[in-house]
């Protein structure tokens, strides 16, 4: 495969993230991935440039400035409308070796993981997919990327030694959005897109906006879960109602699926699904090895609970033992307001 | 309609038994299963194939023993299964991967349409259907949720996304990645199952699809793992908090506030 | 049922073989063995459905690849929610054509690869899911007196849990019960058998050595006994249950079966 000598790799700086555009404004998640290019831009003494691709996004564009991007390729185009990974993908390539980036960041959203796989092949470069850590070898200007695989059951490190750009995809939430400065100035330089680069275009025939988040399990960064101990399904209520507050999803146990409190999609475990969140609350569940090995990969487990010694209150980080009827609503009193 | 779905072996993760000490699941001796996600394409294949006519081609990369997958796709209604098997193809990554397959889907010739779960269980990367996508220039989409309609020249779907859906309408050839929404895919009878284990699954080696050595298993690979490690293993001191209801709320939402996790 | 009871009419439980078994053949003839000893004894064979979550085949097709005689009063078959439903209607009317009678309606282990029955597919209101209720209430309704309608009891669960879905499970149809395995006399069972006089009342009773794999089975932990006597447990449940019939759960054909023949007598 073709791969680079030192002179070739020392053509390459500065660190590039893809701007997450969707219906037409740049998503929360680009600030936090230009925080984490600044801290690499700035240990390579080198710049960060966003590239914000899509219809009727030039205003929205000025405002990276303020969280960290020096630079910000603006590419305004009609045909960008919806997800278009064909055009995205030839665009950016052609600017990738216009402008030639050390490391390319990215968003791992539905959209930014069809289309960052196809730039990868398109440029011959590698790509990490969902980096939990991102630093630099000052050596040779390597990027270190961690990534939890197999279920959350190792780290592993990857490097991309002979390729250039190097790419990653980062979920949202994983690293912190800094501070906007909002004095703070850059350049815009603008691009379009080229006849050529247009030569697949997807007809977008319907959009869906829901207006009900309806977050998949496996999505998401917060599920709150339930037991037996709901006692039914106004028990579920509440924790649609906490679920919603923090912008999470409702899990269940297999006992509260079988009482009939709440559909099966929601039910973790062995018999159900696996998921890997930062922060798994568990009311009334009292966690029995099938549920377990659903949700032991979790970062966080918090578990509320009448009985103060059942394995998920030993397995928990932060055990509550108490009528998480009467908790429950107090902590949606004490959670900061939206 | 000439339809290719791509399969991975993965180890069954969901079988697994927590380590007491460590509270991490034990990976050893996990059994080898087909990846759950492309049951789901599979499945999608099939019930396209019954509707449109045509060839299901189950195709698969990896060990000699990865040839249990077709079968298991055989039984589940697939026509005929290939395995990509060689020790030139070890070592793969995404890259390489989706080179070698798409080379395989070439040389299996006029495939219209070509369909991948939306990741693999033990990578999580959702990088080899795009990819495979990108090695034939083809036109893609990701997570779609429902195929609409289907005709020769272009083929509508419906893709998930984080706010809800579209609908688009691309040409084909095209690659889809789906996920566990599309549909309920089948658990393949007794009947099917024996005749899957009598059909002959060819091998190809890299000859056979005209790969460039250069572009397969660690040598076209531009990412090298350079090292694994257990994550931290839970810690075992739980914060145990009593009291009342509303002290114990406070306490809570201190200490998510402390992890800046609300 | 009854007279299953009466007749002393051993549920003896045979597992179809796993989808995932590398050596089908062999698997299909041993199940094919056991079938046909368990008939030739007079027996009651009752086939599991996926049990603990593990895809296997289904007893109705094992039957009809195999050309296994049916006898209506000895062949169970149970039927769990994970299914889709037109793949439910495949099984109960395989069921109607081939004679089988006697069916174990269970919520049942799922797993990964196994639909779940959803409420719209056999037209549940007011729940969430299907449990072993609904689908009770669905077969009665679909299938009117096609079949003899039993479910299950676990006394290891929270009890007032347990019976209030028994109340329930009774209203929709059942007409048997069949416990979980049990090694010892159980209070629970006791209440039971109180509660529901009338009722035809099935103890199983666990065959293997191996208590870790009843504690799996049933979700609880079974305290680990290296003495545990399977023979001996199984005339104590005759005993202290005479007025129950006796379901033998993982029974070993090789030398526990001829064992049983001079037990129950």
């Amino acid at each position: 495969m073709l791969t680079l000598t030192d002179i070739e790799r020392k053509e390459y700086s500065n660190i590039w993230v893809v701007a997450e555009v969707s219906s037409g404004a740049v998503q929360p998640v680009t600030h936090e991935l230009i925080g984490a290019a600044r801290e690499l831009a700035d240990a390579r003494k080198s710049e960060v440039w966003t590239v914000a691709m899509g219809s009727d996004i030039s205003s929205d564009a000025k405002s990276l400035f303020a969280y960290g991007a020096d630079k910000v390729i603006v590419v305004d185009d009609a045909r960008l409308d919806g997800i278009q990974d064909e055009v995205e993908a030839k665009a950016l390539v052609r600017l990738i070796n216009k402008y030639k980036p050390e490391v390319v960041l990215c968003a791992a959203t539905v959209k930014g993981r069809a289309l960052i796989p196809r730039v990868a092949v398109m440029a011959n470069c590698g790509l990490t997919a969902d980096c939990t850590g991102l630093s630099i070898d000052p050596e040779n200007g390597d990027l270190l990327q961690t990534r939890p695989a197999f279920g959350g059951n190792i780290l592993a490190t990857i490097r991309c030694s002979n390729h250039r750009p190097q790419m990653a995809t980062v979920r949202p939430r994983v690293m912190k959005a800094p501070e906007p400065d909002r004095g703070r100035q850059g350049e815009i330089i603008s691009e379009c897109i080229l006849d050529t680069d247009a030569d697949k275009v997807k007809k977008i025939i319907e959009i869906f906006h829901s207006s009900e988040a309806t977050l998949n399990l496996s999505d998401a960064r917060i599920i709150i879960a339930g037991g037996r101990g709901m006692k039914g399904p106004e028990g579920f209520e509440l924790l649609k109602k906490f679920a919603s507050r923090v912008g999470g999803a409702v899990g269940a146990s297999r006992a509260a699926v079988d009482a009939g409190w709440i559909p099966y999609t929601h039910q973790i475990g062995q018999t159900g699904q696996t998921v890997q969140t930062t922060l798994y609350i568990a009311c009334g569940i009292s966690g029995q090895i099938q549920h377990l090995v659903g949700m032991q990969s979790c970062d966080v487990i918090v578990a509320i609970d009448k009985v103060p010694d059942t394995p998920m209150m030993q397995m928990a980080d932060i055990a509550i033992v108490g009528d998480l009827f009467e908790i429950v609503p107090e902590i949606l009193n004490e959670l900061p307001k939206l | 309609m000439k339809i290719v779905v791509c399969i991975k072996q993965v180890p069954a993760t969901n079988d697994a038994k927590i380590d007491p000490e460590t509270k991490r699941i034990i990976r050893e001796g996990l059994k080898a299963i087909m990846n759950p996600f492309d049951t789901y394409a599979l499945e999608e294949g099939v019930r396209l194939r019954e509707k449109l006519g045509g060839e299901v081609i189950a195709l698969t990369m990896g060990p000699p023993k990865a040839e249990a997958v077709l079968r298991e796709a055989l039984a589940a209604g697939a026509d005929r299964g290939i395995l990509l098997s060689d020790r030139a193809f070890g070592g793969s990554d995404t890259w390489a991967t989706s080179y070698a397959l798409a080379k395989a889907i070439e040389k299996i010739g006029d495939v219209d349409l070509v369909i991948c779960g939306k990741q693999a269980i033990d990578g999580d990367t959702a990088q080899v259907g795009p990819g495979i996508s990108a090695h034939l220039n083809w036109m893609q989409a990701a997570s779609v949720m429902a195929v609409e309609q289907v005709d020769e020249s272009c083929i509508t779907v419906k893709r998930m996304h984080e706010e809800g859906h579209d609908i688009c309408k691309m040409q084909l050839p095209a690659v889809l990645t789906v996920v566990k929404d599309i549909n309920t895919p089948r658990i393949p009878s007794l009947k099917g199952r024996l005749a899957a284990q009598k059909a002959q699954i060819p091998v190809w080696k890299p000859e056979d699809i005209g790969a460039d050595p250069d572009k397969l298993g660690l040598n076209g690979s531009p990412t090298r793992v350079v090292k694994t490690q257990p994550p931290d293993p839970r810690q075992t001191d739980t914060i145990r908090i009593e009291g009342t209801a509303q002290e114990c709320a406070r306490a809570l939402v201190r200490e998510l506030r402390l992890r800046s996790l609300v | 049922m009854l007279h299953h009871i009466q007749n002393k009419i051993y549920h003896v439980e045979i597992l179809p073989p796993k989808q995932e078994s590398e050596k089908l053949e062999k698997d299909l003839e041993l199940f094919a063995q056991k079938y046909t000893r368990v008939m030739e004894s007079g027996y009651c064979a009752c086939i599991t459905d996926n049990a603990m979550g593990n895809l296997s085949f289904q007893g109705t097709e094992m039957i009809q690849e195999l050309e296994l005689p049916v006898i209506p009063e000895q062949v169970m078959i149970h039927l769990n929610t994970f299914h889709t439903k037109e793949n439910l209607d495949e099984i109960l009317n395989d069921c109607v054509n081939l004679g089988i009678k006697y069916l174990l309606i269970i919520s049942g282990d799922g797993s990964e690869r196994l639909p779940k029955l959803k409420p719209s597919d056999i037209g549940v209101t007011g729940s969430e899911s299907v449990t072993s209720v609904e689908l009770l209430q669905y077969i009665r309704r679909e299938y009117a007196g096609k079949f003899v309608l039993g479910v299950a009891f676990n006394p290891y669960e929270p009890p007032e849990h347990e019976f209030e879905k028994m109340e329930r499970k009774i209203a929709a149809g059942a007409t048997f019960i069949v416990t979980q395995p049990l090694i010892e006399k159980n209070a629970v069972v006791d209440r039971l058998l109180e509660k529901y006089p009338d009722i035809p009342v099935i103890v199983e009773a666990w065959m293997s050595k191996k208590l870790y794999l009843l504690s799996e089975a049933v979700g609880y932990t079974i305290p680990e006994d290296q003495d545990y006597d399977p023979i001996a447990t199984l005339k104590m449940l005759h005993q202290t249950y005479p007025q129950c019939g006796v379901y033998l759960a993982l029974l070993g054909f090789k030398r526990q079966y001829d064992l049983i023949k001079d037990i129950w007598v």
